[in-house]
């Protein structure tokens, strides 16, 4: 692997706080979302179940299709005639299900029938002159319900709800329970929630009759694989979609799960003979946009009288509602936080993946990680009561530490590099924890309840592809690598395409400030369209903005494009120069004899020898200057049951919340919020900070407001902002923080994860700290949200959140 | 249908437009300004709002009818001399990611900052409330629009 100083030739920008490339045209409004753009469209509206579990006798289109202006119906029956089933990819049992519902439906809000029409209005119109004749099924909505022997089918051909039942054991767990003092076992229900990007989903598709392909742009967040995606299930050869992606507000992993949108479009675009725009409202989002599961997590723990955890033992279940190609993925991915920052010698998970008459789930931001955070966590501090023991003491009794890294756990997740001791120390004095506990006592005394809750987490990055085949055998995807293009320009300037998306991570500020420091040059010379395109991006298999991978995989293809380029400019300057590659140097965006620099030839210069004075070139030289590189993570290895590493960088935190509940009106309010991060060499910390303390809301929201709530008939309650509470200014802490750097050695430039960051451990900081402000009165935490009236019931009954 | 005839960032518009046209409709389709965004129908994230008659409104709430007479600035309005200190606070305190809350919040914070020129932190957050961002969990907007009430007391712009 290259070493940083051979990747770097001046640290003029790499950490530095860069300000934005992609902010000037934000803030003037003139960004180009897919609504934006400005194309002579019909409008698309989608008829959508009312009922959660309903056969479909009868669609009748033909009052629809009569108003005016309304150009063109497709109904389920019609795409399933034109596509195959959505493929799945962690479930064992069979289950057929098309983009848009056939003969049956299974969840509120699932597509039915799409209307093109002149303008929205009339579209939306139309949907209420299609006449639908449903028969009711009896709908199963609750985990409970649908593990019930005599539970009604969501998948008729699976012959059970439950489609994934894996078990795995890693490490010698049964030596593990003998050396136990004592285990320690509790579940936990985590519910359903999302991190709701502020723009929805949005598609135009247009059909080219000449040719028969398909053009699209949509706000995708992995145009990779929906390409695969979308190409399979029309059964077209994927040359013959071009898909575009232009500005996209926010993605969260929730915009992974709209490529079957772009099928129902391309059908209709096709059959409408004129592009076909749809955007999602948030209703639509709220109800279909998928969710993160609801789960029921039952975990034990196996421990040393002092403290010492031996063994972790899951039950997992997870709602994973009624989307083939996502369900089982929850459970799975859970190993790459099984044991969070402690040196655990043993697990055991069960792994259950539940279908129900819920709406869809997709991978949202963390995965199923932040629900093993929350409970590891959770059972960590109630682990050190029962033992007698401080939070922080317990942690630091079984954190891995600097010495052991890199280390290995059971399954085989690496852990490369990190200090997670000091992580905490620095947390504990960020927030000043003695005092505050000196506080918490100080005001029990006077009928205020002051909660301080711990919370340590792995923050895993760069997915290793493929571990959710780990049920099924042998993947289709496996390891984690990007595309980039390089080139630099007649001018002289960079310019860069990479085969990935940005949904706001700043992407092309944070690859100039690379280049700059490879090429010795300034930012403001390096431009990146952000923008993808599938005809000219140079993507993979699975390129996109999902797992943290930008900083591993996507920065990697980057600098190894970069390097070519370059070692190309260096001959070429060598050549003009009549010096030796050995005798040059870069400096000020030029080339130069490292002895004497006033030998130099500037970036334009080389530029126009390799672009225009091509008989000029040395022998053999090929003209231009623009290079293609793919760049793997180097540690994948592949998935087997015995040993995998799910994902190939880890960077870690101490979460600490200090709340205040109302124990009246059961409100939490924030008094302090520290944390302390470590995602490894930081490239802008501007970046970084926003990406920590905005993950963290996300954990906040989730604690504390947001839920999907279905009634017992699988009808959803919370279908717009007013009753699926998202964080606001007003609510959420003023986060106190702090960094360090561990570089990991597996990554180009020492960099680890930090999009999903906070989301992760938050959830368990919070929970740990109403615990503990409400311990006077005994009351345990045991599922979330923990919304006020849960609080005061708990208080005044139950004692169990 | 309603004729309607408004002043949008200082340009004369008219047309015909139907009674249930919503004014953000208006603006980002019949006056092609795309700055002006929609994240949720029901007035929930701001992501609307616009300068309506000197006061931040969310136009999603609003009918184009309504408009009839109105002065509105939106985004691109607000930029036209340059970048107002609101928007260069923005871009100096990292305070946007995926940009779609963020014309709805500088117009939040421009009503803001137009009925009290120097709020503190609690009023800043008061403010906001109505304007919802996924991305940036509000800290760094916060400190933008208080460096840019700084900026515009130094300053004296409006």
């Amino acid at each position: 692997m290259l070493k940083l100083d051979e990747i770097l030739v001046t640290r003029n920008w790499v950490g530095k706080p860069v300000q934005r490339q992609e902010d000037l045209r934000l803030v003037k409004g003139e960004a180009s979302y897919v609504d934006d753009l400005d194309m002579d469209c019909h409008h698309a509206a989608i008829l959508r179940s009312p009922h959660a579990h309903a056969r479909i006798k009868k669609i009748d289109c033909s009052r629809a299709l009569a108003l005016k202006g309304v150009i063109a119906v497709l109904t389920g029956q019609e795409v399933a005639a034109q596509t195959k089933p959505i493929s799945a990819r962690a479930i064992t049992r069979p289950a057929t299900q098309y983009v848009m519902a056939v003969d049956k439906v299974r969840y509120v809000g699932e597509p039915v029938a799409i209307v093109a029409a002149e303008d929205r209005y009339l579209a939306e119109d139309a949907l209420e002159l299609i006449e639908v004749d449903y028969e009711a099924l009896p709908p199963v909505v609750r985990l409970e319900d649908a593990l019930k022997p005599d539970a009604p089918l969501v998948f008729e051909e699976a012959g059970s709800n439950v489609l994934m039942h894996d078990l795995m054991e890693h490490g010698n767990f049964e030596e593990a329970c003998r050396e136990a003092d004592l285990f320690l076992k509790e579940t936990f229900k985590v519910h359903r929630y999302s991190s709701t990007p502020l723009e929805p989903w949005a598609i135009i598709a247009d059909y080219q009759k000449s040719n028969d392909a398909f053009l699209v742009w949509a706000n995708d967040q992995q145009h990779g694989r929906s390409i695969t995606n979308v190409c399979n299930t029309l059964g077209i050869p994927i040359h013959k979609l071009r898909l575009m992606v232009p500005d996209s507000g926010g993605g969260f992993g929730i915009k992974l799960a709209l490529w079957p949108y772009i099928v129902i479009l391309s059908l209709l675009a096709k059959k409408a003979n004129k592009p076909v725009k749809w955007i999602q409202t948030r209703t639509e989002h709220l109800m279909a946009g998928s969710h993160a599961p609801d789960a029921n997590v039952e975990i034990e723990l196996a421990l040393k009288k002092d403290g010492r955890i031996l063994a972790v033992k899951i039950k997992d279940i997870q709602n994973d509602g009624s989307f083939v190609h996502t369900a089982g993925i929850y459970g799975l991915i859970k190993f790459a936080t099984m044991v969070g920052c402690y040196n655990i010698k043993a697990t055991k998970a069960e792994l259950l993946s539940v279908v129900t008459n819920k709406g869809p789930t997709v991978q949202n931001r963390g995965v199923g990680k932040p629900t093993m955070i929350f409970v590891l966590e959770r059972m960590v501090d109630l682990a050190a009561k029962k033992l007698g023991l401080e939070p922080n003491e317990i942690r630091f009794k079984n954190f891995v530490t600097p010495e052991q890294m890199p280390h290995t756990t059971p399954s085989g997740e690496i852990y490369e590099s990190g200090n997670y001791p000091e992580c905490l120390k620095k947390a504990l004095e960020l927030v000043g924890y003695e005092e505050l506990k000196r506080r918490r006592e100080a005001e029990r005394k006077i009928g205020k309840y002051l909660g301080i809750g711990i919370s340590a987490g792995v923050e895993p990055g760069t997915s290793n592809l493929g571990y959710y085949y780990t049920s099924r055998g042998t993947p289709e995807y496996t390891g984690n690598a990007e595309g980039a293009i390089v080139s630099v320009d007649y001018d002289g300037n960079v310019n860069v395409l990479l085969g990935s998306v940005d949904t706001g991570q700043g992407h092309a500020t944070t690859v100039a400030q690379v280049i700059a420091d490879m090429l010795a040059n300034t930012p403001d010379n390096v431009s990146m369209n952000s923008h993808v395109d599938s005809l000219i991006s140079p993507f993979l298999g699975h390129s996109g903005a999902y797992s943290n991978k930008f900083n591993d995989v996507d920065l990697g293809a980057v600098i190894m494009a970069t390097k070519k380029i370059r070692d190309k400019m260096l001959r070429l300057a060598a050549h003009m120069l009549e010096l030796d590659v050995s005798q040059l140097k870069f400096k000020d965006g030029k080339i130069c004899s490292a002895r004497d620099e006033t030998k130099a030839v500037s970036f334009k210069e080389i530029a126009s020898l390799a672009y225009k004075k091509i008989l000029f070139l040395p022998e053999g030289e090929e003209p231009g200057l623009k290079e293609i590189a793919y760049y793997r993570n180097p540690i994948a290895k592949l998935p087997n049951r015995k040993d995998f590493n799910i994902q190939l960088t880890h960077s870690n935190s101490v979460h600490i919340a200090v709340v205040e509940v109302d124990v009246q009106s059961g409100m939490i309010e924030f008094l302090k919020y520290g944390i302390v991060h470590d995602c490894g060499r930081q490239i802008n910390p501007g970046i970084v900070e926003g990406m920590a303390i905005g993950s963290t809301v996300h954990g906040v929201g989730a604690s504390l407001l947001e839920d999907f709530v279905y009634d017992e008939d699988g009808q959803l309650l919370a279908t717009t902002f007013m009753d699926y509470m998202k964080p606001l200014a007003m609510g959420v802490p003023k986060f106190e923080l702090a960094h360090m750097e561990s570089p990991c050695p597996y990554t180009l430039l020492g960099t680890k994860a930090v999009g999903e960051g906070g989301s992760l451990p938050s959830l368990a900081a919070i929970a740990n700290a109403v615990e503990d402000a409400l311990a006077p009165f005994g009351v345990k935490v045991t599922s979330l949200p923990i919304t006020p009236e849960k609080v005061v019931r708990a208080i005044q009954e139950t004692k169990k959140i | 249908m309603h004729k309607i005839k408004l002043r949008i960032n200082g340009h004369e518009l008219e047309h015909e437009v139907d009674a249930r046209l919503l004014l953000v409709h208006y603006i980002r389709e019949k006056a092609r300004l795309t700055g002006t965004h929609v994240g949720c129908d029901t007035g929930n994230c701001g992501a609307c709002t616009v300068i309506f008659n000197g006061k931040a409104v969310k136009s999603c709430m609003t009918l184009a009818a309504q408009a009839d007479g109105a002065e509105i600035m939106t985004i691109e309005g607000l930029g036209n001399n340059g970048l107002h200190p609101i928007q260069k606070a923005f871009m100096e305190k990292f305070a946007i990611q995926c940009g779609y809350c963020t014309p709805g919040m500088i117009m939040s914070a421009y009503g803001l900052l137009a009925a009290n020129p120097s709020p503190n932190e609690a009023e800043i957050r008061e403010a906001l409330e109505g304007n919802l961002c996924m991305c940036t969990g509000y800290q760094q907007i916060i400190e933008a629009v208080a460096r840019a009430a700084e900026v515009m007391k130094d300053t004296g712009k409006k």
